[in-house]
This record gives structure tokens, C-alpha cells and sequence, in this order.
């Protein structure tokens, strides 16, 4: 699988940010190891200095700890504070931009709710 | 930092034509770089004269040695694949490896056979009778298994299909590379190695055009993307280079502050495909 990278951000940003979807999305949970560093970059082509950079940024994030001699590991609660700022954010950025859309169109919350609903309808939610 | 290689005012000349033309430069350990130029800029002899296959002008040291003067100690730090298939045709893998493991003292033969166990190459098959990739994949499993400070590569990839050349790399830098080892690389398919490069240069005429680690490309050089009104404007800053996408100019800055042309259109940092076109093109204009 080759990866796109974009032309805006350095490269090793954006390993940064894949490995921050990929705790996210709970693909990579607390403890896990991250894939060494001579694989990432033999399987991506990239320079080892790159991907040493985007995994030294999540370690001075405090996301992602070096154990000596044994690699990468994401840290206890990497996930937990990553969600509270992805929530946050989601609070201060995108919602106002909702609202606004809401107010424009006119749309009352009971609408709202039945319309979420209806989408959650056709399949089961486990939560 | 320790320079591996360190060449000053080299020079080679061809009769009249000055194949390398009064070059300076240095190579540290633990760096990839990328030696760029178009056909007959100079790039082979300047490897052969960093391999003392050829004499030259100046002062040249590599590994600490004159190459010309003492290539037979030189070789036994250095590796180097050229771009086109030096192996002997009539020869059997297996032969191969009894010669490689004869002349060279740091060959390890058990570490070429595991690297050639993973792929298709069968040792009882001659040169011949492989295909292409398979050569290069013998020639990389060889050259991976002798622990050599310099690697030379001058188009290693020539010839080979995508997945055999992205292969190629991803082997190389799994099987290969280390911060003990340097790599040189020339090659037309600049797209296809700049990610893995920490430096670069542009070499044309036989003149370096351009020597800077990669992490510096993005602070030096930026590509606008600017409509036709803005593009008058954006003259201004003295583009090195410009060209039509789309009805749009995209023009391509050296050392002009990003903050700018921000107003003027989208920024980019430019690919090395695009800025040696623009160093190159800017040079002859």
C-alpha cells in the first residue's frame, strides 16, 4: 500500500498525524508498539530521519514513549486525552459552524433528533 | 560530523570538454545522496573518479583516501552497482558467491544466501537465465551482504518495472541502509527516491547547480500557484522560474519569504523533479 502524501505539510507531519487517526480509531491501543522504524520507511520509501522525526514529535507530545532497546509504545491514556481534544475541538470549531447552518435553515432540535433517528435506524448501533 | 567523501576543485577533462568542471563538495556518514543531472552532465565520470576508476584534477578523498592512488584499500569499503548489468551472463549464482566470497574480505556469504532465499533467484540458475529484476535483486543481495561504508549506485533501477524498482528501495533501506552507511545514488526517476534522500544535488554541465539537505529545499524554495492578475505582482520577487497549469502561473521562488507571497495564491513547496527543471532552465535563460 502506497501512501499519498500531500505537497502542504512535511512528511513527517503527516506520519505524526496517521499514527494519531490510527490511536484514534483505536487501531493502535495504549501500550501497543509502533512498527520500527526501519519498517516504516523501507515499506513507505522514506528516509529513516523522517519517520525517527514524526515518532520524536508524538514523543514530545507525550503520546507515544521510547523504551530503550525495545522500540515505540503508545502511552497509558495516549487515546483518552487525544478524544478530550478532538471533542474539545469539535466544541470550539466545528459546532459553532452547525449552529450557524441550524439558525440559517431554521431547523428545530425536534427535527434534528428525529432525522439522527432515522439515519441510526437501518443499522444496529452496539453502543 | 565526519566526512566520508570530500572533494575540492575536481576537475576532468575530455580534450577540450570539461566533463566535471571545478566542483566542491562533502559527503557525511549516514546520509543518502541524491546526485541529479540530465544525460552527459558528468555525473558517471564524477562517480568514476570517486571510485578511482579515472583520475582527476584537484583534491579528492574518500574514506580518508585518495581513490586514484589507492583503489585496491578503497575497495574494500566501497560497493557500487552501475547502471548497466556488469555480471558475467555465463556465470551460475553459486560461482558468484564463490567469487565475491574469494576477493572480498568483508563479504558475509550466509547473510547474501538468507536476502537471496526471499526472493525468486535460485542458486543453480546461471546469470542468463534470469530475468532482469532478478539480476538486480542478486546484484542488491550481494552488495547488501558485504559491509561496506560507501554504497555507489548509478541508475540502479534502469530498465526494471515499477514494483521490481520500489522493491528495490524498500530493500535497500530495510536490508541495507544504517547510520553507519552512506549511499550515493544517481538516477532519472528523481520522484521515486526524494522521500528517502537527506541530501540532494543538481549537477549540470559538469557544475554543481545545487547541494543542500533535503530539510532545507522547503525553506529555500517555494512554488505559487497564482492567478494571471496576481502573477504580475508576484513578479516582483523575481521568480527563477515559470510555467503555465491550467490557465494559472505557477513560479517558483529561491529564498523569498514565504509570508510574502502568501496573499498572491496557494503554496507549495516545490517537488525536486519541478526545482531542478527550474534551476536548470533558470541557469541557461
Amino acid at each position: 500500500m502506497d501512501p499519498k502524501w500531500n505537497e502542504d505539510q512535511p512528511i513527517y507531519r503527516q506520519l505524526r498525524d496517521r499514527v494519531i487517526t490510527m490511536i484514534l480509531e483505536d487501531i493502535l491501543g495504549d501500550g501497543d508498539a509502533l512498527p520500527s522504524v526501519r519498517n516504516v520507511a523501507a515499506e513507505y520509501r522514506l528516509n529513516p530521519l523522517t519517520v525517527l522525526k514524526g515518532y520524536q514529535e508524538l514523543v514530545d507530545e507525550g503520546l507515544v514513549e521510547k523504551k530503550r532497546g525495545r522500540g515505540m509504545f503508545v502511552t497509558d491514556g495516549a487515546r483518552k486525552r487525544l478524544m478530550k481534544d478532538e471533542r474539545q475541538k469539535f466544541v470550539d470549531v466545528e459546532w459553532p459552524k452547525i449552529v450557524e447552518t441550524i439558525e440559517r435553515l431554521g431547523l428545530s432540535a425536534e427535527e434534528l433528533l428525529a432525522a439522527s433517528e432515522s439515519a441510526n435506524k437501518p443499522e444496529k448501533n452496539d453502543d | 560530523m565526519t566526512s566520508l567523501v570530500t572533494a575540492r576543485n575536481v576537475s576532468k577533462h575530455f580534450g577540450s570538454t570539461r566533463a566535471v568542471d571545478d566542483v566542491s563538495f562533502s559527503i557525511e556518514k549516514g546520509r543518502i545522496l541524491g546526485l541529479i543531472g540530465p544525460n552527459g552532465a558528468g555525473k558517471t565520470t564524477l562517480l568514476k573518479a570517486l571510485l578511482g576508476l579515472t583520475d582527476c584534477d584537484g583534491d579528492l578523498s574518500v574514506l580518508g583516501l585518495d581513490p586514484f592512488k589507492q583503489r585496491k584499500q578503497l575497495m574494500q569499503n566501497i560497493c557500487f552497482i552501475a547502471d548497466v548489468a556488469v555480471l558475467p551472463r555465463w556465470i551460475r549464482v553459486s560461482q558468484l558467491l564463490d567469487y565475491v566470497e574469494s576477493v572480498h574480505p568483508n563479504f558475509s556469504r550466509k547473510r547474501a544466501e538468507d536476502l537471496l532465499s526471499r526472493t525468486k533467484v535460485q542458486k543453480n540458475k546461471k546469470v542468463r537465465e534470469l530475468s532482469k529484476g532478478m539480476v538486480t535483486q542478486l546484484h542488491l543481495s550481494i552488495i547488501a551482504a558485504i559491509d561496506a561504508k560507501l554504497l555507489v549506485l548509478d541508475e540502479p533501477t534502469l530498465g526494471l518495472d515499477i514494483i521490481f524498482r520500489k522493491e528495490f528501495y524498500s530493500n535497500l533501506l530495510a536490508d541495507y541502509f544504517d547510520e553507519e552507511r552512506t549511499i550515493l545514488v544517481t538516477t532519472h526517476q528523481v520522484e521515486e527516491i526524494e522521500n528517502i534522500l537527506t541530501d540532494v544535488m543538481f549537477i549540470v554541465d559538469g557544475k554543481i547547480m545545487l547541494d543542500a539537505p533535503m530539510d532545507t529545499i522547503s525553506e529555500n524554495y517555494v512554488e505559487l500557484l497564482a492567478s494571471a492578475a496576481n502573477a504580475e505582482k508576484a513578479r516582483n520577487y523575481k521568480p527563477i522560474h515559470e510555467r503555465d497549469v491550467f490557465g494559472k502561473k505557477v513560479m517558483l521562488f529561491e529564498g523569498t519569504d514565504r509570508s510574502l507571497l502568501a496573499e498572491l495564491g496557494e503554496l507549495h513547496t516545490p517537488s525536486i523533479a519541478d526545482l531542478f527543471v527550474a534551476k536548470v532552465k533558470g541557469a541557461s535563460a
